[in-house]
């Protein structure tokens, strides 16, 4: 059933058929979420700079999904020998990079004029900023080798030695005294924010999960056309 | 009797290429020394500055000396087959990496130790803080010795872009950083941190002559 996880050739049948629908549930639910956003109240305190969280929460969430993908397919990928995993973290890498741009742009931006300051040596913003930097280096080492094989098995290894980052990342806030805010939303049982946040911030994370999806289902059929070319 | 006997061959020759090559040694030395003096005429020569950023500088300016020599690791070995020797002589390619981290530790890493009291004497160090950077340097530079390896390893092959090494080196270092320098501000549970740094250094230990000796063994296949 769940073969086009790993096999590119059913990868590539199953993305075919979903493709157009699922950019014109993105577009709706994009346009939804827009429109819930801008209905959305202003905060009593933050005024309108609030509505910087609509973007900067969603692409710190899908900054660390993404990252948290290409650890579970270089594992799958190194244990079982299934060539799939390492098209995949060449393909999506630099998604990763681009929401962790965004957030960090956004943070930088949000904090400005609620902390008074850009950025500030903090747990949570440093080891976010080490992830952007991973990323780099995960864009930089699929330029550095020649021979194909050495390439993506020494990036699947890097990937797996820097996940050591993701739990600090989650943890950060919890471990250290930041000026970062705690979690809010992922306290299931009582989400410390009002339902007429929650509500467009879940819809935008639905849209921004859709849209990293498909240029993801773009970037890995580029990337296998590519390989077969090659081959 | 006969594998002590090739470990003591091995340590033998490295000590007589360290002995050839004492002034590349001797260049990271100076190098390290130089940039202290660039950093002291960037900052200017306050005293009180000097020596509350001292020891976050020589820390710094340690790591990227180390860095300057991470070339030639594996590379000569490699390039002139003594590391298909060595394994042909019944030594795992795992093993190799494990002493050739030592010899790094041994004849590359410790001659530092003895720069670094000269070091702090141009920040105006307290004593207790030569001491604990000597001390923390001893298991720090073990880390470093196994980033290296790894680096290096991994840039068997790579012809285009060498310093990308470098910055992995720089990127899993941060960890040693962050507990070796904090060491002293934190000096009621120096135990604790010393600990950590021990602990950190036995894992890379561990892991390094493992994932060194994969790369090795995959750049000999596709030499």
């Amino acid at each position: 059933m769940f073969k086009f996880l790993l096999n590119p050739n059913s990868f590539n049948k199953f993305s075919d058929t979903i493709f157009k629908p699922l950019v014109a549930i993105t577009s709706i639910i994009l346009v939804t979420g827009l429109i819930l956003v801008y209905r959305s109240p202003l905060d009593y305190q933050q005024g309108l700079t609030v509505k910087i969280m609509y973007i900067h929460v969603p692409s710190a969430w899908l900054a660390l999904l993404t990252y948290a993908i290409m650890t579970i397919y270089s594992i799958i990928s190194l244990a079982f020998k299934i060539p799939f995993g390492f098209i995949i973290n060449k393909a999506i890498a630099p998604i990763g990079t681009v929401f962790t741009v965004l957030c960090l742009l956004s943070g930088s931006l949000w904090g400005k004029p609620m902390w008074g300051t850009w950025w500030v040596w903090d747990a949570r913003l440093t080891s976010v900023a080490i992830l952007l930097i991973i990323y780099v280096i995960i864009i930089f080492l699929n330029q550095t080798f020649e021979n194909r094989e050495v390439r993506e098995k020494t990036i699947a290894i890097f990937i797996l030695i820097g996940s050591i980052n993701l739990p600090i990342i989650k943890f950060s806030v919890d471990w250290w005294n930041t000026l970062h805010q705690p979690a809010s939303v992922s306290k299931l049982s009582s989400p410390s924010i009002d339902i007429s946040m929650l509500q467009p911030l879940l819809v935008m994370t639905v849209a921004f999960s859709l849209v990293g999806l498909i240029i993801a289902i773009l970037r890995i059929k580029v990337e296998i056309l590519t390989r077969k070319n090659y081959l | 009797m006969l594998f002590v006997k090739k470990i003591f061959l091995f340590f033998k020759r490295e000590s007589k290429l360290f002995h050839n090559n004492i002034v590349d040694l001797l260049s990271n030395i100076i190098f390290f020394f130089l940039s202290i003096f660039v950093f002291v005429f960037a900052l200017g020569t306050d005293e009180q500055l000097l020596r509350s950023i001292g020891l976050g500088i020589i820390w710094s300016l340690l790591l990227f000396s180390s860095t300057l020599s991470l070339r030639k690791f594996y590379e000569d070995d490699f390039n002139n087959g003594v590391l298909i020797i060595f394994h042909m002589s019944g030594i795992s390619y795992e093993f190799i990496a494990f002493l050739k981290i030592i010899s790094h530790f041994l004849f590359v890493q410790m001659p530092f130790l003895i720069s670094l009291p000269i070091a702090s004497i141009f920040f105006n160090l307290p004593i207790i803080e030569v001491y604990n950077l000597i001390l923390t340097f001893i298991i720090g530079s073990l880390i470093l010795s196994c980033l290296g390896s790894i680096s290096a390893s991994m840039n068997l092959l790579n012809k285009t872009n060498f310093s990308i090494g470098s910055i992995l080196v720089l990127l899993f270092s941060i960890p040693l950083i962050i507990f070796s320098v904090g060491i002293n501000e934190y000096e009621n549970n120096f135990y604790s941190l010393f600990n950590l740094l021990l602990g950190i250094a036995l894992i890379f230990l561990g892991i390094s002559p493992w994932s060194s000796g994969a790369f090795i063994k995959l750049a000999l296949k596709n030499k």
